[in-house]
Order: structure tokens, then sequence, then C-alpha cells
């Protein structure tokens, strides 16, 4: 017994000094990503003149929550902040009502075009906004909805639904094709109507999938910044990724660097805490859409 | 099925319209308008003037736009040998069987759920920074003096600093894809391998990048993707507009349309849809190229 629990004892440290390289490099590199977010957390805490005297993490004047207060306050980061919280929530609520059922149709039906659809949207995943953006900036101002901030508001989380429908229907058409068809087999012979199917079996089935497309929507819709800066151009439009990069701009001539460390804070803060509880399914996400 | 085409239009009408307003119409209208001298991106097309090729003409002349295509190529080529090395080299670790694993997985995917822009900003303002910033007390502190006064954002390093800023952030979704795909393979392979004398260097040589060819093409799809609308840490980098050392033809073609334009005279949205096509074309060369040199069909597994 003791000579089995050494012989696992030293075949257990053998393997481990062997894959030693690979965590020497793993660990530099994840030493590197927390040291840059956490300067970067203290210096928005720190003040400007620690910042530039090399002390931004040793807090000599104390924590500075002022920074935060005066970011969300005076820099209008705070509008920023609810203009990307309404889009991005809107958009993905709409999205899974859009492409969930065209998905669960996709992955079960046989018919013309279904082939033809779904090579459509695989290819639209591929496809730079540059190719698209100037015919529906046309469009759209054309149409003079850009006057107003509501219209304004409304045609950028149609914008956001749009792109992301191939991506989100693709996902989903994976995800329904993996689940078992008795579940469909039994509602009908129990008499309930396909459509009635969908949304009391299918839909709630399916919902660690939607869960996973809904988060990464939600973060693409939170840090796109292309089609926000053409179309979100006023103050009260702008989403953060756009509204932050203006407030870098401002403070490069008023000087205040704490306060934008505060700002950059602010901004990745949502994702950061999302990813936080949900990085297992985040990154499930990620090789979920992709087929290898 | 007949009973079900009423529920196959519902549900698809929605998505499918959707597809069709947001990417066939403006893509069609896209090749169409790059064969035209169109004023105003808003003009109807009674305005426009037929001039054949001569937007893509005018394009290739332009050193401005050369230059940036210059720079995406070398972004696309550097970044790509960068990127796709090192997240090879992450993928094989992370699955290499050590503790952690998906601790080290989500860090290293982490800078991906970041903003651009916030990112952009911490390399800029703190990694870079010549007063307070990281590489300067790192290096000065391992008294590499002449590392330590690399001024990295003038102009001569910009163009560095922005490629390595960039790859740090590209690298932990391309290891997802990687990791992925060496989950994938069967490890009896490496089991007969082992049986066989193979030690880990040659398993990796004649079993995992063999069997690996695949993802490699999605990779280097989604790389070439990703780079074609390389613009944020462009516009972030750049002091002043078109800055040279740093522009791309995504910054070059949102000046031409939307910006103050000052390095530009005559406004045609047809030259920026020329852009557009370009772009993709070379996104869509790339594709198949990969697919006619890494032929995996034999290769099921």
């Amino acid at each position: 017994m003791n000579k089995l629990k050494l012989r696992f004892a030293s075949v257990n440290w053998k393997k481990e000094a062997r894959l030693l390289p690979g965590y020497i490099i793993v660990t530099l590199w994840v030493l590197f990503t927390f040291v840059l977010l956490g300067w970067v957390l203290c210096a928005s805490f720190s003040t400007t003149q620690e910042i530039f005297a090399g002390k931004a993490t040793k807090f000599p004047t104390g924590l500075h929550f002022e920074n935060y207060v005066k970011a969300w306050t005076t820099s209008n980061v705070s509008e920023f902040f609810m203009n990307s919280l309404v889009y991005s929530i809107v958009s993905c609520v709409l999205l899974i009502l859009i492409c969930a059922p065209a998905a669960y149709v996709l992955a079960r039906y046989t018919f013309i075009g279904n082939k033809l659809i779904q090579t459509g949207f695989a290819s639209a995943m591929g496809i730079p906004v540059i190719m698209i953006i100037l015919p529906l900036f046309g469009i759209i101002s054309q149409l003079g909805v850009l006057q107003n901030v509501m219209s304004n508001k409304i045609v950028l989380i149609f914008l956001y639904i749009g792109i992301n429908v191939p991506y989100t229907t693709i996902f989903l058409t994976t995800f329904f094709t993996n689940i078992s068809r008795t579940y469909e087999e039994a509602a009908a012979i129990d008499g309930c109507p396909p459509m009635k199917t969908f949304w009391k079996i299918m839909f709630p089935m399916a919902q660690s999938g939607l869960v996973t497309v809904t988060i990464f929507n939600f973060i693409n819709i939170w840090n796109e910044y292309f089609i926000s800066l053409i179309i979100a151009s006023r103050n009260e439009t702008k989403p953060v990724a756009v509204g932050l990069y203006g407030m870098i701009n401002s403070m490069k001539y008023t000087g205040d660097w704490s306060g934008m460390f505060a700002a950059v804070v602010i901004v990745f803060l949502p994702t950061f805490i999302l990813y936080l509880f949900l990085s297992e399914k985040i990154i499930g996400g990620v090789t979920g859409g992709i087929k290898g | 099925m007949k009973k079900n085409k009423g529920m196959i239009v519902a549900f698809l009408t929605p998505a499918v319209l959707f597809f069709l307003v947001i990417f066939v119409y403006p893509i069609l209208r896209t090749i169409l308008m790059s064969f035209f001298n169109i004023e105003g991106v808003t003009d109807a097309m009674g305005l426009w003037t037929f001039t054949g090729i001569e937007n893509y003409v005018t394009l290739l002349s332009t050193s401005l736009f050369r230059t940036a295509m210059l720079n995406l190529g070398k972004i696309w080529l550097f970044g790509g040998i960068i990127v796709m090395s090192l997240s090879l080299l992450f993928g094989v670790i992370i699955t290499s069987g050590i503790r952690f694993k998906k601790f080290f997985r989500a860090v290293i995917y982490l800078p991906n759920i970041v903003s651009a822009v916030a990112l952009a900003t911490m390399w800029l303002q703190y990694v870079y920074n010549p007063q307070y910033g990281l590489f300067k007390t790192f290096f000065s502190a391992l008294h590499l003096d002449s590392l330590a006064s690399i001024p990295w954002t003038d102009g001569d390093h910009k163009f560095m600093a922005l490629l390595i800023a960039y790859c740090f952030g590209m690298v932990g979704y391309h290891m997802l894809i990687w990791t992925s795909g060496i989950e994938r393979i069967s490890p009896d392979y490496y089991e007969a391998a082992l049986i066989d004398g193979a030690n880990k260097i040659h398993q990796f040589r004649y079993i995992t990048l063999p069997l690996l060819k695949g993802v490699f093409k999605t990779n280097i799809t989604m790389w070439s993707v990703t780079c074609v609308g390389f613009f944020v840490w462009s516009q972030l980098f750049s002091t002043v507009t078109a800055e040279t050392a740093t522009i791309t033809p995504m910054v070059y073609m949102y000046m031409q349309m939307f910006g103050a334009g000052n390095t530009m005279t005559d406004r045609n949205a047809g030259l920026a849809a020329s852009i557009g096509v370009v772009l993709s074309l070379c996104v869509v060369l790339v594709f198949t190229l990969c697919n006619l040199l890494l032929k995996d069909d034999d290769l099921e597994f």
C-alpha cells in the first residue's frame, strides 16, 4: 500500500515537472494580464499626480472614490452607460425571439431553401461591416431618422439585431439539432400542434443554449464600435465605447488621468462581471458558433 | 409536411427579412456603387455616373490607400504569425493536462470580452507611457535601459506598439479555436504513438498538427475577417487623422466618407464602396487559398 502511494506520488511529480515549461509560460501571460488590469483599477482610485509620480498602486492619500463620481456625473458616462444597457438588453431579447424560431425550423424541417439560408447566414459572418455600411447609412439618413433621439436609438437597435442575426441563428440551429426528436413526437401523439410544441417544450429545453448565445450577443453589442460611431453622432444616443473615445480625447486637454481610468473601468466592468460568473458558458459560445 | 408550411414561413420570415435588409441588399448595392461616381451617399441611383473600374484605378494609384493596404498586410502577416503560434502554444499547454486549466483558459481569453476602446486605452496610457508605464518601470528595474527608453508611441515605434497590443487581445480567441480542435482528437492516437515510442514533440508533429488542418483553416479565416475590420486600434493609436504609420483601409474609408476629411477634397461614395469590395475580395481570396492548400477531406476524425 505504502509502495503504491509512493509510486503514485512520484508519477504525479514527474508529470508536473514535465509540464513545468507550460506552467511558466501561461503563468507569465496571466500575470501580465493581471498587472495590466490591476494597475488600471488602482489608478482609477488614485490621483493624477500620484499616477505621474509612479505611486498609483501605493495610495499615499487614500482611495479616491470621487474619480468615479466625477466620471459618472460630469462626463456623461451615466448617459452612455444607460444607452448601452438599453441597446444591449433590448437587442438581446429581440434576437432570441427572432432567431430561436428560425433556428428551430432550420434544424428540424427539410424544405427548399433550407440549405441556402444556412449557407447564406454562415457566409454573412465573414462579411466585413465596411461592405454593408454605406447603403445602410444612405437609407438611414434619407429617412431622416437621425434627427430624432428616439428614432435614432431604434435604428441602432435594429442594426445591432441585424448584424447579429446570422451568428445567433447558426449557433441555435446547431443547438436544436442536438436535442432529441422524441419530445416532439410525444407531443404530436398527444395532439399538441407544432407551434405550441416549440414554445411550450422546445424553447424552454433550449434554455442553456439561449443563455450562452445571449451573453455572447450582450458582450458583442456592448463593445460594438464602428456602426455606433457612424450612426450615434450625438451624446444622447452614444453607447459607452464611442462615449469613452470622446472622453479620452477631451481628457488630453483637461489632464484628468485618474478620471479617465475610472471611466475605462466603468466601461469594462459590466462585461467583466458577466465573465466572472459565466466564463465557462462564454467560452462554450465561442467555439459553439464555429464549425471547425 | 404540408401542415407545417405556415409554421415554417412564420418562424423564418423575421430572421430572413433582417438578413435581406442588413446583408443581401447592402452587399449588392455596395458592389454596384463601386462602379459609379457618387457625390453623396444618399443620392438616388439616377444621379450616379457610371465610371467602370475607374474607382479601383483611383484607389490603387492613391499612395495613402496603398500605405493603408500595406499596413493591413503587415498586420495580417506578422500579427498572424505571432497570434497563430502563441495561441497554438497556449492551446497545446492548456490541453496537456495542467492543473487550473479552466482558470488559465479563462484569463487568457479575458481581453476579448473587454471593449477594444478600453483595452487600447490601457495599453496606450499605461503600458507604453514613457513616464510611469509598465514597460518603462519593468525594464528599468531589470537595468535594461535601452529597452526602457524606447519611445513606444512615437512615429517609428507606433506600428510595432499597435501590433503587440492588438496581438495580446487576439490570442485568447484563437487559442479557444485550437483547444476545441485538439480536444476532439481521440486519445487513442496518442496511446498508440506512446506504445510505438514517440515522444511529446513527435506526437505533436505527426498527430496533432496534421489533424488540426481544418482548425487551422478556421483560424486563418477568422483572423482575416477580424483583420479586415481593423479600425478601433488604429483610430486610438493615431494622434492625427490619416497618420501613415497606423492607417488601415477601414480608417481611410471612414475618413473618406464620414470624417473631417482634411486629406480628401472630393467626396465619392463609389470610391468608399470599392474599398469595401477590395477588402471583401481579400477575405474570399484567403478563404479560397486555404481551401485549396489545406484539403482535409481525407482526414475525418
